[in-house]
Order: C-alpha cells, then sequence, then structure tokens
C-alpha cells in the first residue's frame, strides 16, 4: 500500500493537516477576538473629552487621508514630524486609537507570556508574573518614585552630558527590575539544574521579600500623588499612552511574541514532562530557560507601557485552551487574538466606565478592570467546563 | 549475594562471543545456533547496535551513595535484554543511566562505540530511545500528534514534518497496533491503550537501541502481552536492540533472548533465561521458594511462598 497510493494521499493529507491546524475552534476564537477588539476600539474612538458624534469619529477612523499617508504613518511608528490632518483625525488617530493599539499588544504579550509559562512550569496557575518579575518590577517603580524621586542621571554623551529625571525612565526601570527579579529567581531555584516546582518556590520567596520591601515603601511616600501613581503602575494603567508607547513596546512584541509562535513545538514537547522531553532529545535546561526569557521579555516589555496589569497573563491562557486544546501551535496563535480582546474590552471600562456609573471624569487602572470582567467569566467557565484549569 | 555458582560482573560477556562470532555467516532466521531458544539471527547481529555500560556507578545527586555501584552490561545487538530483580534492586537507575538520563559518577556507556554521554543530546536520541515508567501528557493531544512528537531528534528547530517524518509516524502507529485509535485524544484511552500510544512514539523516533522501563506494569493481561507482542515483533525483524526492564519474571524468562538480574544494585547473574532463572536465584533474589520447570518455552516458574530473612538463609 506503499508507494503508488502514497503520493495520492499525499495531496489530501496535506490539505488534512492545513485545515486540521487552522481548526474551527481556532478560527472562532480569532474571529470573536477581532469583533470584541473592532467594537472595543470604536467605542473608544468614539468617547472622550473633546465631543463628537459617532458617525464623526468612525469616519475619522477610516479617514482615507491619514490611513493611506505614509507620512502620518511615519509619525505614529517611527516618531517623526505629525502631517497636518483635520481636528477630529488628529484626535482620534493621535489620542485615542494609540491606546486601542497599546492596549491591544500589552495584551498579546501578556496572555503569551502565561501561555509559555504555564507550559514551562507545568502549572496550571502560572502567569506572567509567576518568576518574580512583577514584584521586581513594582519595587524598581516605587524606588523610581519614592527614593529616587527627582534624581537625575547624568550620562557621559557625545557633546557633553545628557541630563535625564530619572522617573521619566520609569517604563525602562519597572522592566529591568522584572527581569532582575527572575534572574534572581532562576539563580535561587538553580542546583544541579532546575524543577518547575523549584522555579515556582523560588518565584514565591522572592515575591514575598520583594513585595514586602514594596508595601514598606509606601510609608516614605509623603504625597498622595506619589502613592496614586505607584497603585496605578501597580495595578497597570493605560491613561495617557500614545504612539510613544507603541513605539516602546512594538519592535519587544515583534521579537518575544515571534519567538513564542516558533517555539510553539517546543513547549509541546515540554509539556510531555521533562523526562520524556529529554529522552527525545531536548536539552531540557537550556530550553527551559530559553522559553522563560522570551516569556519575561514579553511581560517586561508590556510593564514598560502599561505597568503591572494583573490577571490577563493567567486567564487567557485557559480561556483559549478551553476552546481549541492544549495544543500550543494553536494556543499560542489564540492567545494573540484572545488577549487583545480582553485587554480593550476592560480598558474600555477602565476609561469610560467611571463616567457611566458616577458620572465623573476619573479614570480607573485598567488592571482593575481586567479582574473585574475576567474573573466572573473565568468562573463562569469553570462552573461549565469540567476540565477547566488543565493544561 | 554469597552464590558464585551463576556468571556474574562480567556483565555476562561469556556466551556472547561465540554469537557474534557466527554473526558472519548468512540465513537468517532458521535458527543457525542450536542452544534452545537462545537462537541469533546473523542479520540481526550485523546491523543492530552494539549497546554496553562499563563500570557503572549510578546515584541519584539527592541520594546517599550510590544505587548501582560499580557494574557492566553489555548487550548483544539485536536481542531482547531483559532486566529483572525485586523493587529497589537499581534497575530503573541502571536502565536511567544507560540512557544518560542520570549522569553516571563512573563508568562509559558506549554505542557502537562510541561514549553516550559525550554524544550530543538531539544525536543520541536518533539512536538511543527511552520509555519511561511513567508517562505524562495533555489529555486533548491526539495520539497521532503524541506520537509525531517521537520525530522531535529528527527534526530542526524550523523543520516541518517530511514525507520520512510521516512515514516513521505511520510504521509506529502500524507496529503498536493503534491505529483505531489515530484521532482520538490521548484523556479518553485506558491504561493500556494509552502504553501502546507510548509505545508507539518511541518506535517513531527510530532508534537503533530501544529501552523500556516496565513497559507492562499496571496493564491489564491483554495489554501486557500486546506490549511484549511488539516486543516480539521488533526483535523478529532485528535491527533494534532492546533493554527492557520487567517486574515480571515468567514474562522476562519467555520473551527475553538474554536475562540480566539485579540484587541491591549489582549484577546477580546474566545469560540466557535457562541460565538465569533458576530455584536459587529466586530464593537469593526475589527471596520467594519456587520450583522452576522446563517449558518449550524456556523456564516454568511456579511460585510458592515467600522466604522470610531467617529462612532464606541457609
Amino acid at each position: 500500500m506503499a508507494s503508488e497510493s502514497a503520493e495520492a494521499t499525499d495531496v489530501v493529507s496535506t490539505r488534512r493537516r492545513v485545515v486540521g491546524w487552522l481548526s474551527g475552534s481556532l478560527w472562532s476564537v480569532v474571529l470573536g477576538s477581532v469583533a470584541v477588539v473592532v467594537a472595543g476600539g470604536l467605542i473608544q474612538v468614539s468617547f472622550g473629552a473633546y465631543s463628537m458624534t459617532i458617525p464623526q469619529a468612525w469616519g475619522a477612523v477610516f479617514d482615507t487621508d491619514v490611513i493611506f499617508n505614509p507620512q502620518a504613518w511615519e509619525a505614529f511608528l517611527l516618531g517623526s514630524e505629525m502631517p497636518d490632518m483635520e481636528t477630529r483625525s488628529l484626535i482620534v488617530w493621535n489620542i485615542r486609537l494609540p491606546r486601542v493599539v497599546v492596549a491591544a499588544l500589552v495584551g498579546m504579550n501578556l496572555a503569551v507570556s502565561g501561555a509559555i509559562f504555564q507550559a514551562v512550569t507545568r502549572n496550571e496557575l502560572a502567569s506572567p508574573f509567576i518568576l518574580g518579575v512583577s514584584s521586581g518590577a513594582g519595587l524598581t517603580i516605587l524606588l523610581v518614585l519614592v527614593v529616587f524621586a527627582g534624581a537625575t542621571l547624568s550620562i557621559p554623551y557625545y557633546f557633553g552630558t545628557m541630563f535625564l529625571e530619572i522617573s521619566s525612565l520609569l517604563p525602562v526601570f519597572a522592566a529591568i527590575g522584572g527581569i532582575v527579579a527572575f534572574l534572581i529567581v532562576y539563580a535561587i531555584a538553580w542546583k544541579n539544574g532546575t524543577s518547575p516546582v523549584r522555579l515556582v518556590l523560588a518565584g514565591v520567596i522572592v515575591g514575598t521579600v520583594f513585595n514586602s520591601l514594596q508595601t514598606g515603601l509606601f510609608f516614605f511616600a509623603d504625597d498622595i500623588g506619589v502613592v496614586q501613581s505607584a497603585i496605578a503602575w501597580t495595578t497597570g494603567s493605560l491613561t495617557g499612552v500614545d504612539w510613544e508607547e507603541v513605539r516602546t513596546v512594538l519592535p519587544w512584541t515583534v521579537v518575544a511574541l515571534g519567538l513564542a509562535v516558533v517555539s510553539a513545538r517546543q513547549l509541546n514537547v515540554l509539556l510531555l514532562g521533562e523526562r520524556t522531553a529529554s529522552s527525545l532529545g531536548m536539552n531540557v535546561e537550556k530550553v527551559r530557560f530559553a522559553l522563560s526569557a522570551v516569556a519575561v521579555l514579553a511581560a517586561a516589555a508590556s510593564i514598560a507601557v502599561a505597568g503591572i496589569v494583573g490577571f490577563v497573563g493567567l486567564i487567557v491562557p485557559h480561556m483559549v485552551r478551553n476552546v481549541v486544546g492544549s495544543d500550543y501551535r494553536r494556543l499560542v496563535v489564540g492567545c494573540l487574538f484572545a488577549g487583545p480582546a480582553l485587554m480593550v474590552a476592560a480598558d474600555v471600562g477602565a476609561r469610560l466606565g467611571m463616567s457611566v456609573l458616577f458620572g465623573s471624569d476619573g479614570q480607573m487602572p485598567v488592571g482593575i478592570v481586567t479582574g473585574l470582567i475576567g474573573g466572573p467569566y473565568f468562573l463562569y467557565l469553570m462552573r461549565k467546563q469540567e476540565r477547566m484549569g488543565e493544561i | 549475594m554469597t552464590d558464585d555458582a551463576n556468571a556474574r560482573s562480567d556483565g555476562g560477556l561469556g556466551g556472547m562471543v561465540e554469537r557474534e562470532d557466527s554473526s558472519e555467516s548468512e540465513p537468517p532466521a532458521d535458527g543457525e545456533g542450536s542452544a534452545g531458544d537462545d537462537e541469533t539471527d546473523a542479520e540481526r547481529a550485523a546491523t543492530a547496535s552494539e549497546f554496553e555500560g562499563e563500570d557503572l556507578v549510578i546515584g541519584y545527586p539527592t541520594g546517599d551513595g550510590p544505587v548501582v555501584d560499580g557494574e557492566s552490561i553489555r548487550v548483544a545487538p539485536g536481542e531482547v535484554t531483559a532486566l529483572v530483580g525485586p523493587n529497589g534492586s537499581g534497575k530503573s537507575t541502571l536502565l536511567k543511566g544507560l540512557a544518560d538520563q542520570l549522569s553516571l559518577t563512573a563508568g562509559t556507556v558506549r554505542l557502537d562505540g562510541r561514549d553516550v554521554h559525550a554524544m550530543d543530546t538531539k544525536e543520541l536520541a536518533r539512536k538511543l530511545g527511552l520509555l519511561s515508567q511513567e508517562n505524562v501528557s495533555p489529555d486533548s493531544i491526539t495520539v497521532e500528534k503524541l506520537v509525531a512528537h517521537g520525530r522531535y531528534p529528527h527534526r530542526g528547530f524550523f523543520d516541518p514534518l517530511t514525507d520520512e517524518d510521516r512515514a516513521a509516524i505511520d510504521r509506529a502507529i502500524d507496529l503498536a497496533g493503534v491505529d483505531h485509535l489515530r484521532d482520538r485524544e490521548v484523556g479518553q484511552l485506558s491504561g493500556g491503550q494509552k502504553q501502546l500510544v507510548w509505545i508507539a512514539m518511541v518506535l517513531a523516533q527510530d532508534t537503533d537501541v530501544l529501552l523500556l522501563d516496565e513497559p507492562t506494569t499496571f496493564l491489564d493481561l491483554h495489554h501486557q502481552l500486546e506490549v511484549m507482542e511488539i516486543v516480539e515483533t521488533l526483535r523478529d525483524e532485528g535491527d533494534i536492540t532492546i533493554v527492557v526492564v520487567l517486574h515480571d519474571i515468567d514474562q522476562a524468562a519467555r520473551y527475553a533472548d538474554r536475562m540480566v538480574a539485579l540484587e541491591d544494585g549489582s549484577v546477580y547473574a546474566s545469560g540466557p533465561p535457562e541460565e538465569v532463572v533458576t530455584e536459587d536465584l529466586l530464593a537469593d533474589v526475589f527471596e520467594v521458594e519456587a520450583s522452576v520447570g522446563k517449558a518449550e518455552w524456556g523456564p516454568d516458574i511456579r511460585p510458592e511462598r515467600p522466604l522470610h530473612d531467617d529462612s532464606a538463609a541457609e
């Protein structure tokens, strides 16, 4: 039955494989998520301090003068001079839309990062912050805002010295703090190699110590403004983000998520357990560290623009897994879409919720809303599905 | 351990030498040898890999002292070698050491003359497959996809499945007799079916040497026999060298070409089943009183009662 029929069945089997990979369930995740992102985005651009009608706002989104203007894109993505455009287009494109874009990018990063950590630690409770990233970032945020507030950093530069206020570098420091904490966790867990349990325990230890230090630092904050700003950073907020944040996060996102997509098969093999992975010839320690580093990079990128947004990285992988199964080639792709969906929807609530509910102008940190939206949905899934939570 | 009647600690080199010499002659299958069911066909030995461990000292990083202490084992190419011994005798440890899954405190493991610990992990995994005692997988993975993971060592980071990979997967699924389960999710299978699927996965690895760690433990009788039938088929195909840890000495005696009996981390006896399985061995190593008869398939073991320490000493 081998040779002749092989060629004929080959075409069929190739088609079956492609169709199988892009299974109906993945399509439903992708399309559903895109719909949520688009709807959330349209709501976000329609409301704000500068009042315009919904048709006006949507007209501005689809303003061909902007969409097909390379100069405008250059301004958005590379930070060059903004070309002249209508006021409405300017408001929508320059103030309201970037926030949606940042939310989507942050959602992707967190969801994929969480998915990776769940495989690497083989722990269904893993999130991007399980290996100490959030506590490291949080501690640095507090240090910068409280201890080094007003301090300047002098960087010897080509034409003299560049002075930078440290607080303007807060996002960078937050990301670096997260990465350093991750390295500390790894160093603590390492003893002739690591194991998922050792890593998680080390993450808990480092997290506890850093969180205590962080909470302790709140006592030294003498200004309510500093405290609020610290809370905004440590719960995650998208208030005031701009194309500049898009420019900050985009390159890292592309690198980290690109690596995540191509590493999906390694993640699948890791799910078979260390012993099997190793007997299949995988260098488990190396792969585990590399994948963790990719996940930490994605988490750090999101921290740099939005602070520590909780919950997204924990629940989105579960939501997607619930629909597409635990094959990481599908799961990672699903997370690329479902993460933005949750994040954009939550940000609608964060930005507009206060004015709808209380008629006030204030905005909530988005991290609060992700919990409020994600928690009940997660609960619903958990009650509905028996196998929920299994990796 | 005090019984020196059986060949020991030479890793059973005796009795093997002639077999290798005779491997020059051509005709297979017809049982050119004379020594009972201990037939070795020439082709097997010619194409299969040579696999040996020398002066192995193996222990766990956390444990005190080595579990296997200074033992040598040599596995004849193309044959089925069974490691037997009571719980805690070091069978699995020895197997893990042989498979480079535990680092050796001392000694070397050679595959076709090359030190396996010096080999690249993927290169080794193309030549040597190991099926662990317990395996975990996501419940929602399909049988076919799980088996496909067996091709891991043959694929580069970006390589898609090639035709060769797919052929190997089909062959492995076929050999393990799980074709009817192909599209089922592993989580829905029974323990016995799962084990067959895992065996298919290591078969897809397409290695010269296959190490199986208690593949029949916890299975019902039907699946135990299914597993041993696969081992038998592989042996008859002849280009693969198999080392299998078996809990059931009866099964080992029946299916293995050679047996290695371990006690407290040392080789108590090794050789063809009819030489290894004796009443003395059952008393000394397994602490049971048993009678060993002779059946057409080899030694016939009838366990009678457990021996307690005081009565075991004679």
